[in-house]
């Protein structure tokens, strides 16, 4: 059995499906950590992107693709601490996590 | 083929396995606690894939701040909020019959898109690895040279997102407000109006500065 020796698709199709994932996670689930856990999974597949983009395409001394991912996880950081935050105010006023309750701005 | 190939194959089909079953745990876990659990899977997974491209930096802050900072983080706000019984985590049926042929729709075009690509490789990309470490020394320069401006603007919002995390997460001051949660267990903020305030939002606070 003759496989493809591992390069870039491989990563970029395992970066597919993790993407594919966390959309899914935010589609389908309805507590709000959930949509937050789809959130992240979608984040690392980008940064997994990124990385695999520096790794393969380019030279090994050139590395602003890892730099673009340490951007991205600061900012991820940044973001599930808001997000959370909110979460957690949320459910201080309104005492359930279903984002199908959360309708004070609907019109 | 040779052992090392080998060897790549192995591991990379076991990592990123283990990865893709996390990501499976996120979408289908039944109870949201074992979701965070199984995201804590994925990222240490994704930490591996980033070694096994020699990415060893970011394998150690992906270990540092996804899997030990954001994990835990989010596995704590489950904990303040979690109470038993509380059903519909997976939104039924319809959300699934929404969203899972969207879903397939997008992983189909994306995959199409990555594979029928005609992509630009650089000379030099991929040869060798680079020995662990070395590549420190290079992300630490260009973060302070030519990604500079980057860098001063990340923490800027890191230091707003701080703040706005504090006072987003901060009780109420003011008496009077509904106190919810009068039915079950009570919820994490709900004391009365004058007991000397030390709000959550200060625990909350703290998680943040932690990362």
């Amino acid at each position: 059995m003759i496989l493809p020796p591992v390069g870039l698709l491989h990563y970029l199709i395992l970066s597919v499906c993790l993407f594919s994932f966390g959309l899914l996670a935010v589609i389908t689930r309805r507590h709000a950590i959930g949509i937050l856990l789809g959130i992240e999974l979608m984040l690392n597949s980008a940064n997994l992107n990124l990385v695999a983009f520096s790794h393969f395409l380019s030279p090994d001394t050139v590395l602003d693709g890892q730099v673009f991912a340490l951007m991205v996880i600061a900012l991820a950081a940044c973001e599930a601490a808001v997000g959370l935050a909110i979460i957690l105010r949320f459910y201080r006023q309104a005492a359930v996590t279903d984002v199908a309750d959360a309708k004070l701005l609907k019109w | 083929m040779t052992w090392a190939d080998w060897f790549d194959q192995f591991a990379f089909f076991l990592v990123g396995g283990i990865t893709l079953l996390g990501a499976v745990g996120v979408v289908f876990a039944p109870r949201i606690i074992h979701a965070c659990l199984c995201l804590l899977v994925a990222l240490i997974g994704v930490a591996g894939l980033y070694g096994l491209m020699a990415a060893h930096l970011l394998l150690g802050i992906q270990l540092l701040v996804y899997a030990g900072g954001i994990a835990v983080l989010i596995l704590f706000a489950i904990m303040l909020l979690h109470r038993r019984g509380e059903g519909g985590i997976l939104g039924g049926t319809r959300n699934l019959i929404i969203g899972l042929p969207a879903t397939v729709i997008v992983w189909f075009v994306v995959a199409a898109a990555v594979i029928f690509s005609k992509w630009h490789y650089l000379p030099g990309g991929a040869t060798v690895s680079p020995p662990a470490g070395s590549n420190v020394r290079i992300i630490g320069e260009l973060l302070l040279s030519r990604h500079l401006l980057a860098f001063e603007l990340v923490s800027v919002v890191m230091l707003m997102a701080l703040v706005g995390a504090i006072i987003i997460a901060r009780e109420d001051k003011q008496p009077g407000r509904n106190t919810p949660g009068t039915t079950g267990v009570s919820p994490v903020g709900s004391r009365t109006g004058e007991t000397p305030v030390l709000p959550d939002g200060v625990c909350t606070g703290g998680e943040d500065e932690s990362e």
